[in-house]
């Protein structure tokens, strides 16, 4: 049935648009198509039919809407300025970031209660864990973790595929360094590890690193809430602890 | 099977059929200036909205002022959602193509009831049947679904859908209706929000009023549903036409759980919701935080694309809800409100919504955006939906804070005049009628001198006092205001008068008067 409501909302989107031939049916028994709809009725379009690569769309070629938009695509701070941004809006949304030179272990074995149960994911550098004492679950595939296990470790440690500084944002991509989204969010605890090479200053510089068709988490400090007074508390329903490790190697 | 609302037979519809309306939560059913007269009364539900909008104002404000970029931000945001809409049947194919590519599967939904039966229908497939007879789904807020009201109908359907952001949670429990987009409790404060957790969560126990302890019993309360629950029902903030994604914005990981831990993940997104390029969201991942909630950046955005194997759930589906958006698209003065984000800046800014809170409107979606989105979705003659563009002094702070830069105002006027087209009788109103009249003595100096003359008369029939009633329309007036007294004389007839004293010298009343204004300068 909803082949019907397709094309019919369809068509009233190329009669709104005061479009020809919007709202006309050619069959109406074999799946009705709107006559010169610009998607025929194949029920799929090919990427040659993408509006970017239209006449008069501003953007032919692909990419953002419009190029000459004169907002900031890079930002200005670089070295230990924009470690020193990263490292204050962290914390202003209450992560707690800690800087380390060089091989992380002793930080992270730090963190976490020595003797605990912790998650990590397949691609984890190994040396992160050498000083930590305690259970290690590898989370890979064919080999996850169930729910309730997540929910029984003490902590997961994650690497991280990009930093935004001026929102204090860590990007997660379901790399194997990262793991899959599942384990970052159970445990209560999420220690990340962030190198100083995968700052970046602004969003749009951010965004630009991305895999697009990856399964993304943005996060900003822990899980938070403001809906009581618009009063912002940490730690609703996601980790409420977020330990941020930004090496510098 | 039939669907309810849906035509029997695929009609063939023409150009000239008028495109319908929408359905569901989106009706004033009392005309606005009525309802929030019960509203303006309810001193806590002030105290409480007052408090709330003027926090977030300020946070929003200084979130803002830290991008020197800001306007640049907005003409990019409002450019490229034109540009979308201008180009809509593309971009939902595009964005279909992708999304089927990577193994989510599409539906379509002209109205909130086919919307309604078709996630109905996705949930008796995939969640079991519990021992208490009824199967479960979890939530994440979503706008599109409260304007379908879809929880509603599961109920009728054995499905319990359990909301799971805390401020719904909050208007769930207390078998409420959301009063912002963004804050759907803001008219709750924290006493009454304790209340309600310990009367209606088992398991609560004794609670203080902090917000922390309350969060935390809202973690222990649904904490079991996440980690259990099957099928999960969502919105979306964007769809990414060029890569097939949905993304949801959210604070406190209620979405996360959502999106990530069950089997089956049913989202539901308005056609108007797509950005051609996954580039773009460099400019409305700036846009959307700062506006919403005053922060740099929200604490969590999930993007998925279709089915990711072994990340996440593996059936994943996605309702594409017209409901009235249409109706909106082809009203060329009014199209822009599809515009919007639901960031909710322009509700935390408006002194009307400020004073009756969201309630007043009716519809899922109040203040400033409402009151154009509802009538430009169902037509203004539909309900009382023709009240709402009235919700307004047309001050504009609204505009200057919309991060996609629609001009609200402008759309209000544009459907006040909609309104009157269609719902005022072409009969002569006592309006109509007075200003003719003013109209035609006005226009003609002996009138104007003829009608003064009576002043006099009228200065001793009311004392020179003030007016406090006035019979008739302008009683509307003089309900909430009163008239400054009528002088002694118009000021033709003491210009007439001051003319003719000025060619034989001054007079000590003049003098005084003019030294008396030269004062207040």
């Amino acid at each position: 049935m909803t082949d019907t409501a397709r094309e019919e909302i369809l068509g009233r989107i190329n009669q709104a648009l005061g479009r020809r031939g919007g709202g006309e049916y050619v069959s109406s028994s074999s799946g009705t198509v709107p006559a010169g709809s610009p998607t025929g009725g194949e029920g799929h379009s090919s990427a040659a039919e993408a509006p970017h690569a239209q006449p008069g769309a501003p953007a032919a070629g692909g990419g953002t809407v419009d190029q000459s938009a004169d907002y900031f695509r890079t930002g200005t701070h670089e070295g230990e300025e924009l470690i020193e941004l990263l490292v204050d809006r962290l914390e202003d949304y209450k992560a707690n970031v800690h800087r380390v030179s060089g091989d992380p272990a002793a930080t992270i074995a730090g963190l976490i209660e020595s003797g605990s149960a912790i998650v990590v994911p397949r691609g984890l550098d190994d040396s992160w864990l050498q000083d930590f004492t305690g259970e290690v679950s590898v989370d890979a595939p064919g080999q996850e973790l169930s729910v309730p296990e997540l929910d029984a470790q003490a902590a997961v440690v994650t690497a991280s595929a990009v930093a935004i500084a001026q929102t204090g944002t860590i990007v997660l991509d379901g790399s194997p360094e990262c793991g899959r989204r599942a384990i970052t969010l159970v445990p209560d605890h999420h220690v990340c590890v962030v190198r100083v090479a995968d700052i970046v200053d602004i969003v749009p510089e951010g965004v630009a690193r991305l895999r697009p068709s990856a399964a993304l988490t943005f996060i900003s400090g822990p899980s938070a809430t403001s809906d009581i007074e618009l009063k912002r508390v940490e730690g609703v329903h996601g980790p409420r602890t977020l330990d941020v490790v930004i090496v510098d190697t | 099977m039939t669907f309810l609302g849906m035509p029997l037979l695929p009609s063939k519809r023409r150009d000239s059929d008028p495109i319908p309306g929408g359905q569901g939560n989106i009706f004033e059913d009392e005309s606005f200036a009525e309802v929030s007269h019960q509203h303006l009364s309810n001193q806590q539900l002030r105290n409480n909205i007052g408090h709330a909008t003027s926090t977030i104002r300020d946070k929003r404000s200084e979130v803002v002022a830290e991008l020197d970029d800001w306007e640049a931000l907005r003409e990019a945001g409002s450019r490229t959602k034109n540009h979308v809409m201008e180009n809509l049947p593309e971009y939902l194919a595009e964005f279909e193509a992708n999304f089927t590519d990577q193994g989510g599967i599409i539906h379509w939904a002209r109205d909130a009831d086919e919307a309604n039966a078709i996630v109905t229908e996705l949930v008796e497939a995939n969640a079991p049947i519990l021992d208490s007879g009824r199967r479960e789904v979890i939530k994440v807020k979503s706008m599109a679904t409260e304007e379908i009201g879809l929880n509603e109908h599961l109920e009728t359907q054995g499905v319990d859908a359990f909301e799971t952001d805390l401020a719904e949670l909050i208007v769930q429990l207390g078998d409420d209706k959301p009063s912002h987009i963004l804050v759907p409790a803001i008219h709750r404060n924290r006493n009454e929000i304790r209340d309600i957790f310990e009367e209606k969560m088992p398991d609560a126990g004794e609670l203080t009023n902090d917000p922390v302890d309350l969060a935390e019993a809202a973690r222990r309360h649904l904490r079991h549903k996440f980690l259990t629950t099957k099928v999960a029902v969502s919105g979306a903030n964007f769809g990414i036409a060029d890569t097939g994604s949905l993304g949801v914005v959210e604070s406190e990981g209620n979405g996360r759980m959502c999106l990530t831990l069950p089997e089956t993940l049913i989202t539901v997104m308005g056609i108007e919701k797509l950005l051609p390029s996954f580039d773009d969201l460099e400019v409305f991942l700036q846009l959307l935080p700062r506006s919403s909630t005053g922060e740099r950046m929200n604490p969590y955005t999930s993007f998925w694309t279709g089915v990711t194997e072994g990340d996440g759930p593996q059936n994943v589906h996605l309702v594409i809800l017209d409901n009235g958006r249409t109706r909106a698209l082809a009203d060329e003065h009014g199209r822009t409100a599809l515009n919007c984000i639901r960031c909710s800046a322009c509700m935390n800014v408006c002194p009307v919504y400020e004073r009756t809170g969201g309630h007043a409107y009716g519809s899922t979606y109040p203040g400033p955006i409402g009151a154009i989105l509802s009538p430009l979705m169902t037509g203004v003659e539909a309900e009382e939906n023709g009240s709402l563009p009235y919700a307004s002094s047309l001050c504009g702070a609204c505009y200057d804070v919309c991060p996609v830069k629609i001009n609200i105002p402008e759309i209000l006027v544009h459907l006040r005049n909609e309104d009157v087209e269609a719902n005022h009788s072409p009969v002569s109103s006592q309006l109509d009628g007075a200003l003719t009249g003013a109209s035609w003595m006005m226009s003609d100096a002996k009138r104007m001198t003829a009608a003064e003359s009576g002043i006099p008369f009228a200065h001793a029939v009311t004392g020179g006092d003030q007016i406090n009633s006035l019979p008739g329309i302008a009683g509307a007036w003089t309900s909430s205001r009163d008239i400054p007294g009528l002088p002694e004389k118009s000021f033709r007839q003491l210009w007439a008068e001051s003319e003719g004293e000025s060619h034989g010298g001054s007079d000590g009343e003049e003098d005084g008067k003019s030294e008396g204004e030269g004062d207040e300068r």
